[in-house]
């Protein structure tokens, strides 16, 4: 049924080739969430609903700063805001990225570190970022330091999953070569250790930022006076829809320019010494790495694969 | 391969022996590391709490004895059944959306429509959808609903997807080949191959959903382990706040034992007859 598409007639018109590229489907989407908008302005019951003109009018009045709001003395407006919830998502990613490393690599070496880690790592990456931000708020009060704690324990099993399972993912031949070659041990990781742990490395640097940013806005609502996630529930205890869906969108905005900017490149280059994996995959790959909530599972999948490999290498054999 | 295993069957069983004996021995050290970090985290914990303070952080003893209070105050089912409903509903819609949108990602068309979506979902904070479905629709069941759905079905669409790009093209070839029926062909190749990115897919949207659904329920709801957590902390009752979070998280541990794995086993007995 769906090839159709792909295999469609020879003979068609140049017209019917652009409307039918996945391209013009790309485009034609924000189209469609624009009529949709409409559909339910027209359609529901509510005095507060805004038009997409409302909503970018109302962003275009925070970028220029002349909406004439004040958030408070410290941080008054959009790029302050944005400006401090930044300066902590960095300081938490880099010390989750440096301990999610060093636990990730003593489990993925050592089985006794594996088996002590292996439960808490999990008990942390199950609770929910509320958790965190309720009690932080309590405990810490409104500063900095409870924010960053956040972003630490949302981006921690992440790096901590994805390195280990990356050193577990290192060709086990390639060392045994190395090692009866007498090929030196700093020359064995920069060459053989480094480049396998690659891609789990990048998968966790992508993730740990992702999952920091979406712990941070939480936690800045319940356990901060200032931050984007401060200021998005600024406009929501204000009842103004405008601001909420106009704060989300700058959300948006900046998660995809984070992607396509700085993520998909860097993708690029952490995976150019194998071109035939395409870089973009992997990283999604690696989200099922991630998927598979750690360890447990990812061992029974292991198992599972097992016997088809094997069932191949028979009747190649054979 | 099989040959070998015929030549020698005594000198395979003392092999096998050994082997036993190694395992037996790894499986005994790896629970007596695991029980160290129980002791090593339960009592930097007490530690902790003694030297803050049980009422900001109460030790694990204190949790498990509220465990019972909790129960006993009737709160407790009555608020897993308002959180375990809205997750039922929010996330079985955003799971069959998300199944049937990964099919239909084999279409080029579709898949490009929807890659923006997919990637807006995945990257932006349920934050962002629980206050819009609330600023929109209040308290109003559409609310949670857009929040749960906005954050999990690209989890599945994305598994899926992928399953659907791992598929095994020789099987289906084959199956082309020998003339076996489109609908046959997805029951007895596609769909018992896709089952694994089915699973992990529940799995993370389960564990994702939940998340999202305790957040809705912290701004809009007056029952449920959010409603809860927040009266809690409000109250500054953090023994009672330890024990909502615990408890989900035992709950979630206990549905994934025994529930989702004794499925997956179910649903996974033809691997094992291949191997066999």
């Amino acid at each position: 049924m769906t090839t159709l598409v792909t295999k469609a007639p020879v003979s068609e018109t140049g017209w019917r080739r652009v409307l039918g590229s996945p391209k013009t489907a790309r485009l034609l989407f924000p189209v469609a969430v624009l009529a949709v908008w409409y559909f339910i302005y027209y359609t529901i019951d509510s005095r507060i609903f805004p038009t997409p003109q409302d909503v970018l009018g109302f962003m275009w009045e925070e970028v220029t700063l002349t909406s004439g709001v004040r958030y408070s003395s410290v941080a008054e407006n959009l790029y302050v805001q944005f400006g401090v919830s930044l300066m902590r998502l960095t300081i938490g990613f880099v010390v989750a990225m440096i301990l999610g490393t060093i636990i990730g690599l003593a489990m993925g070496i050592s089985k006794r570190a594996d088996a002590f880690f292996h439960d808490w790592v999990m008990a942390v990456l199950a609770m929910p970022a509320l958790v965190w931000a309720l009690f932080l708020g309590l405990a810490l009060g409104f500063g900095d330091l409870g924010p960053i704690i956040a972003v630490i324990a949302a981006g921690l099993p992440f790096v901590i999953i994805n390195v280990r399972e990356g050193v577990r993912n290192t060709p086990r031949e390639l060392f045994d070569m190395a090692r009866a070659f007498d090929v030196p041990q700093n020359k064995i990781t920069r060459h053989v250790l480094l480049p396998s742990l690659m891609p789990f490395f990048f998968a966790a640097l992508r993730y740990a930022y992702a999952i920091g940013w979406k712990g941070l806005v939480i936690t800045e609502v319940f356990a901060s006076d200032r931050g984007m996630g401060w200021t998005i529930k600024f406009w929501y205890d204000a009842h103004r829809a405008k601001g909420v869906i106009g704060y989300a969108l700058f959300f948006i905005i900046f998660a995809m320019a984070l992607e396509k900017l700085v993520f998909d490149p860097l993708a690029e280059k952490a995976f150019r010494w194998r071109p035939q994996v395409d870089a973009l995959e992997m990283a999604e790959g690696d989200f099922g790495a991630v998927t598979q909530e750690g360890f447990l599972l990812q061992e029974s999948q292991v198992e599972e694969a097992v016997p088809i490999e094997s069932m191949e290498v028979e009747s190649k054999d054979g | 391969m099989t040959t070998a295993t015929h030549d020698a069957p005594v000198a395979r069983s003392a092999e096998e022996e050994r082997l036993i004996a190694i395992r037996k021995r790894e499986t005994r050290q790896r629970w007596q590391w695991r029980l160290t970090g129980y002791i090593v985290v339960l009592g930097l914990w007490s530690l902790v709490s003694r030297v803050v303070g049980e009422n900001l952080i109460p030790s694990p003893l204190r949790i498990i004895e509220t465990f019972p209070d909790l129960i006993e105050s009737g709160r407790f089912f009555s608020s897993y059944a308002a959180t375990l409903t809205r997750i039922a509903v929010g996330f079985g819609l955003s799971f069959v959306f998300g199944i049937v949108l990964g099919i239909l990602t084999q279409n080029k068309w579709i898949d490009g429509f929807f890659k923006d979506a997919t990637t807006i979902s995945l990257v932006s904070p349920a934050l962002i959808w629980a206050l819009i479905g609330l600023v929109i629709w209040g308290f109003e069941p559409q609310g949670w609903i857009f929040a749960i759905f906005m954050t999990t079905f690209a989890i599945v669409t994305v598994n899926v997807a992928e399953g659907i790009r791992a598929l095994p093209k020789d099987l289906i070839d084959m199956s082309r080949a020998f003339g076996v029926s489109t609908r046959r062909r997805q029951r007895e190749v596609v769909i018992p191959f896709l089952a694994p990115f089915i699973f992990t897919a529940l799995r993370f949207g389960f564990s994702v959903g939940w998340k999202v659904t305790v957040l809705t329920e912290v701004f809009s709801a007056n029952e449920g382990i959010g409603f809860e957590m927040r009266i809690a902390s409000q109250l500054f009752r953090m023994d009672e706040f330890f024990t909502w979070a615990l408890s989900f998280f035992v709950f979630t541990l206990i549905l994934e034992k025994l529930v989702l794995q004794r499925y997956e086993n179910k649903f996974f007995r033809w691997r094992t007859e291949v191997s066999a």
